[in-house]
């Protein structure tokens, strides 16, 4: 079997701003499979997007076997046998039509006949579910009834019935339960022995790629740190530490507020179509407390379950000993709990509206007479807190869509304040707000804990978690591993409970 | 334990992928029992056929159109216009039939086009652009005919004598049993056959699935929409003839009321054998359901002004079975 290798030579890309790549050299041959680790935002999925030809914008070279190749199109990397299978994998499949049409759809394209060979279609689908070993899924079954990690099964089959050199799996077990993750792995074995095919595997769980890998890549802050093999000594620790590199260290500390008895008490919440298990926690009157964990752990999951977006399937939920019972978001604003979601556009601010509208959107009722708006009101309380905030507007009547994202993030917190509820939930406040609005989320949040309300803050950020918070919570595959003082707390003992470490009692007491 | 509510689930899903069904044979006994011999007899299967053709290949229409997640609200009123082509091409101009036949396919493609031009250059969202085109349809039709029927005995909307005064036995044919019944049958059978059976079905069908997979996997997703309307307008042709040839002339806006019960026949069909899309048998069925309900309960003396809500319980039950079993997200 030829062997081939691909490479990446002084690859970079820049966004507004941000280098996402910093002169990247990659390199990985058939036969290997090989780990990308980083931290979120390290470059991973971008460098992974250059080598499908999904980001035509990269700088430098990509090389096949020492020929410099052009990957403008997700077509020029498909030629060069580059497969991809994203972690969305709903994006990339066809739910009405059946495994068999799903498997085949490229080659269906390419076939000059017009006539549906259903035969060969069904035939030719089974070979590529036999050649993986696959032999659970119905090739006349429609891809919409498949579980997630049977329709990421179907990718990887489309992907290594075409030609296939180098297979490029995006954090393919985030969504996978143990035992489904053993079979993907005796799939990649089996492709990597039989096929001589090239894996390129991210994961955030990093014994896993210890089980799996031969060799791993370390990324940070767009740039390549580390290239070793792993061997049976490499451990989980060791990763960690080249992932996080010295991290620049900010700080905005939470500001000292008597902390009063339980507020929130969360026993055994499971729910969120099972991305919640078995979650207990407790959140006292004026306390910030973080929960950590890496994308996909099941924060956001988390905080939408008790705000009562996600269905609960167990568990109860008390504010101030008096159980809830919260069926929908509406449910759990009226019982005192507000959620500044991460998807700021799409969930937490209505952006086709006024500054004004949105700030009082949480708590029309008290701006109305007998159900007709007392604009008045409604400006006055908007002025107020565009100062208090210290959003940056023309006017309170500017639509929200034009304001800088740091500021209409401020408006999805301002809402909440005028509505004055018992528990503030933040997911992921500071996602893409600049240093400045940053400081001013962190002052507002302090804010609420000093006016004896209880705060649940959620970021995969863990110099935030450290600098904001009194206690953490670190989720890892929907639960809850860890309870840590933030006082007690490091960066490399967050993250090592996140990627789903442990830490014997010699080792807690060094750190 | 697991293995138990993995039956009671496979079993609610046979239920309702089959409901359709279930429900069609169960209304042909319950009125066979309760009508004895004027609901069993053959007579009255061929009448029961003969009134769910028209809706059956308006039904057709739509599920080409609605297979690549397209709609169609100005169906029912282009086939008004086609109408008037196929009966005015006769009797003012005095084609033969198959020249009608012919006048009217084109006319009703060349006008598709105007819906193809909003919905693809302009990219007005299906529904909405041919909304705005039903009242189009409407006036440039009534326009053509002069705002009175096209029928023996009248003059052109112009004032000419027209060149025919009489309907040949052919064209009153196309209307009648048994051609109006083969014509439906040949109908759903190409549209399956299309639908099932050619690559180019498929596409569509992956169209309506997820059309940013399609468009990656390849498929021009443009020109697949643009052969979607343009079968569509096909269909759309055929119905307004036999609408036409039914009634021996072309009344204004002798379509129109057609566009409600084929979607409804459509949607009935969505879910029949777990097909989960629109699908040719599917929407014969569904006609044959809402038909058979129809001609039961006419015999058993049901007034024919209630008619209408029982049509309407039989769509929402329909509805019922495709999104109440669906997961939530």
């Amino acid at each position: 079997m030829e062997n081939y290798t691909l490479e990446t030579r002084h690859v970079s890309i820049e966004f507004p701003g941000v280098k996402a790549l910093d002169d990247v050299n990659f390199s990985v041959s058939t036969g290997e499979i090989r780990a990308v680790v980083g931290a979120n935002g390290a470059g991973k999925s971008t460098l992974m997007k250059v080598l499908a030809g999904a980001n035509p914008t990269y700088t430098g070279d990509v090389l096949l076997n020492g020929e410099k190749v052009d990957l403008r199109e997700p077509v020029d990397a498909k030629k060069l046998g580059i497969q991809i299978v994203y972690q969305e994998v709903d994006t990339a499949l066809i739910p009405t039509l059946s495994v068999a049409e799903n498997i085949m759809i490229n080659e269906m394209v390419m076939q000059g006949s017009y006539i549906m060979k259903w035969k060969y279609v069904r035939e030719e689908a089974k070979k590529a579910l036999d050649r993986l070993n696959i032999h659970n899924i119905n090739v006349r079954t429609l891809v919409q009834n498949l579980t997630l990690a049977q329709k990421q099964m179907v990718l990887i089959a489309r992907a290594v019935r075409m030609d296939c050199r180098f297979l490029i799996l995006d954090e393919p077990t985030a969504p996978l339960s143990t035992s489904e993750t053993e079979e993907l792995f005796r799939i990649v074995r089996k492709l990597r022995e039989t096929e001589n095919i090239a894996v390129i595997f991210i994961s955030h769980r990093l014994n896993e790629i210890l089980e799996i890998c031969e060799n791993y890549t370390v990324m940070r802050n767009g740039r390549i740190v580390d290239n070793s093999p792993v061997t049976e000594k490499t451990t989980t620790q060791e990763i960690v530490e080249k992932m996080l590199g010295r991290s620049i260290a900010e700080n905005f500390p939470k500001e000292a507020c008597p902390i009063g008895d339980d507020m929130l008490v969360v026993d055994h919440l499971s729910g969120a179509d099972g991305k919640v298990k078995d979650v207990s926690l407790h959140v006292r009157k004026g306390e910030i407390v973080g929960i950590a964990g890496l994308v996909g752990a099941g924060k956001s999951e988390l905080c939408k379950t008790l705000f009562g977006d996600y269905k609960k399937t167990g568990g109860t939920v008390k504010i101030n000993g008096r159980e809830l019972k919260i069926r929908t978001p509406s449910d759990a604003v009226r019982q005192g709990i507000a959620l500044v979601p991460e998807e700021r556009r799409k969930e937490g601010v209505l952006v086709n509206e006024t500054v004004s509208f949105n700030l009082s959107a949480a708590s029309l009722g008290d701006y109305c007479k007998a159900s007709f708006i007392n604009q008045k009101k409604v400006n006055a309380n908007a002025t107020k807190l565009v100062d208090e905030l210290g959003i940056k507007t023309p006017s309170i009547n500017q639509y929200v869509r034009n304001l800088s994202g740091g500021n209409q993030q401020k408006v999805a917190v301002g809402k909440w304040l005028a509505a004055d509820e018992d528990v503030y939930i933040f997911d992921e406040p500071t996602k893409g707000v600049d240093v400045g609005a940053k400081r001013d989320i962190f002052r507002l949040i302090n804010d609420i804990a000093k006016r004896g309300k209880a705060v649940i803050y959620a970021s995969c950020e863990n110099s935030e978690l450290l600098s904001l918070t009194d206690r953490i919570y670190v989720m890892y595959s929907g639960r809850i591993v860890a309870e840590l003082e933030t006082s007690e707390a490091s960066d490399p003992r967050i993250t090592n409970f996140s990627v789903g470490g442990t830490e014997d009692k010699k080792q807690a007491a060094n750190t | 334990m697991e293995s138990k509510a993995m039956n009671k689930k496979s079993v609610g899903k046979f239920l309702v992928d089959w409901a359709a069904v279930i429900a069609l044979i169960a209304c042909l006994i319950m009125f066979s029992v309760l009508c004895r011999k004027n609901f069993a007899s053959s007579s009255n299967m061929v009448n029961i056929m003969r009134a769910m053709a028209i809706n059956t290949v308006f039904g057709i229409a739509a599920t080409v159109t609605m297979a690549p997640d397209g709609f169609d609200m100005s169906a029912a009123t282009l086939a008004s216009c086609s109408a008037y082509a196929f009966v005015s091409g006769y009797l003012w101009f005095g084609f033969s039939v198959p020249g009608s036949i012919l006048f009217c396919i084109v006319v009703t493609l060349v006008m598709y086009q105007l819906t193809m031009f909003l919905i693809l250059v302009c990219k007005i969202p299906d529904m909405l652009a041919t909304c705005a085109l039903m009242f189009v349809h409407q006036g440039l039709g009534q326009w053509y005919i002069g705002g009175g029927a096209v029928s023996t005995g009248m003059k052109t909307s112009w004032g000419a004598d027209p060149a025919r005064i009489q309907l040949s036995d052919g064209f009153n044919a196309i209307g009648r049993a048994p051609w109006i019944i083969i014509i439906m049958f040949a109908c759903v059978a190409v549209a399956h056959i299309f639908l099932t059976y050619t690559k180019h079905g498929r596409f569509l069908y992956a169209m309506g699935g997820n059309k940013e997979a399609a468009r990656l996997s390849g498929i021009n997703v443009k020109k697949y929409r643009y052969l979607a309307g343009m079968i569509t307008a096909v269909f759309i042709a055929i119905a307004g003839i036999l609408v036409s040839s039914r009634g021996s002339s072309a009344q204004v806006m002798c379509c129109d009321d057609y566009l409600m019960p084929s979607l409804a026949a459509v949607f009935v069909g969505r879910t029949v054998g777990g097909a989960e899309k629109p699908n040719a048998v599917g929407t014969l069925i569904g006609a044959a359901l809402v038909s058979t309900l129809e001609n039961g309960l006419t015999i058993l003396a049901v007034p024919y002004y209630v008619l209408p809500a029982v049509k309407g319980a039989v769509l929402a039950l329909a509805l019922i079975a495709a999104y109440a079993t669906k997961k939530e997200n």
